[in-house]
């Protein structure tokens, strides 16, 4: 379950808490995710970036909510996706986010 | 003419080639029957078996996780989720099944050392306590932290047992009250007497009065 092009960077990222019900089905996409989220990989390239896990028992979709640096919220509801689209949304809005800080930081 | 002509038979296809591939049934693995056997202790033995999810922890976290653990004698295990899920499929934790996804590990130990397994899993954050069989009772998280607020079983049993006689006990001092009373009122009487002599016609208002009130 290789990532996306090589890696995923969390420089744009803030906090992402992830809840989840282990008691239910739909939760291995999530629960995936967070495995890859919480690898060393992912967590060296943003040392600030806190990841919290909550489990619930209230049969509740799982939903991950990830907030960036530059306040824009990304919540993904979790029971209907893979974890590569996850991922993948994930990758995208960070690597859009991304270049525009090197650049201005470059600049 | 043609129809004379010799046509010879086709050879038919050796009997190997067309014959499907038939899978052998798997047998279980010797490795497989000694984990199956090894998590039947487990869950015999012990009283409590906590399921945690862990994210990625390195070699030093998982060193010093051990360390903590082993001073409550908890253990940790890993059994791979093949043999887990047949296994509970067999057995009567069916309902443990779906915790068993992703990277897992087991904390085993015989007593029920919630409150010390809660506080060490709080200092290591990639360890998610997903759920726990304690004591045949298969708890969620939130279970496991009320479980560990629960007040020693001697303390309980105390608080039932006051609870019981409180009714009695205020019938007691009811019909204990009067007699009480009264025999307060003789003590003071006597010892006004004793302190001095001239108190006495004092002492002999009293004592009509303490009468009265009896």
């Amino acid at each position: 379950m290789a990532a996306s092009r090589g890696g995923l960077v969390l420089k744009a990222v803030k906090k992402i808490m992830i809840q989840f019900c282990p008691f239910e089905n739909n939760v291995r996409s999530t629960r995936d995710f967070l495995t890859m989220v919480g690898s060393e990989k992912a967590r060296s390239t943003n040392i600030n970036c806190e990841v919290t896990t909550e489990v619930k028992h209230d049969k509740s979709e799982p939903v991950i909510d990830i907030t960036f640096i530059d306040g824009e919220r990304l919540v993904m509801k979790g029971a209907k996706l893979t974890t590569q689209e996850m991922l993948s949304a994930l990758q995208a809005r960070c690597s859009a986010k991304d270049p525009q800080a090197k650049a201005a930081a470059k600049k | 003419m043609a129809i004379t002509e010799y046509i010879p038979p086709k050879p038919s296809a050796p009997p190997g080639a067309l014959a499907p591939p038939t899978r052998k049934a798997e047998q279980e693995s010797g490795l497989v029957k000694l984990l199956k056997k090894d998590l039947q202790t487990v869950f015999n033995e012990c009283k409590m078996v906590a399921v945690v999810h862990n994210n990625a922890t390195n070699s030093e976290d998982m060193l010093i996780l051990k360390h903590r653990l082993h001073r409550h004698n908890i253990s940790i295990k890993f059994f791979p989720h093949q043999v887990m899920r047949s296994f509970l499929a067999g057995s009567r934790y069916r309902n443990m099944e779906p915790l068993f996804i992703g990277q897992t590990a087991l904390f085993v130990s015989k007593e029920p050392k919630v409150r010390e397994m809660l506080q060490v899993l709080r200092g290591t954050p990639q360890m998610v306590l997903l759920g726990a069989l304690i004591e045949n009772t298969l708890l969620s998280q939130q279970g496991v932290v009320g479980y560990s607020r629960l007040p020693s079983l001697t303390s309980v049993q105390g608080e039932l047992v006051s609870g019981l006689t409180m009714m009695t006990s205020q019938t007691v001092s009811m019909l204990q009250h009067h007699p009480a009373h009264l025999s307060a009122l003789l003590q003071q009487h006597l010892k006004q007497q004793q302190t001095g002599g001239a108190t006495e016609p004092a002492a002999t208002e009293d004592a009509p009065k303490a009468e009265e009130a009896a």
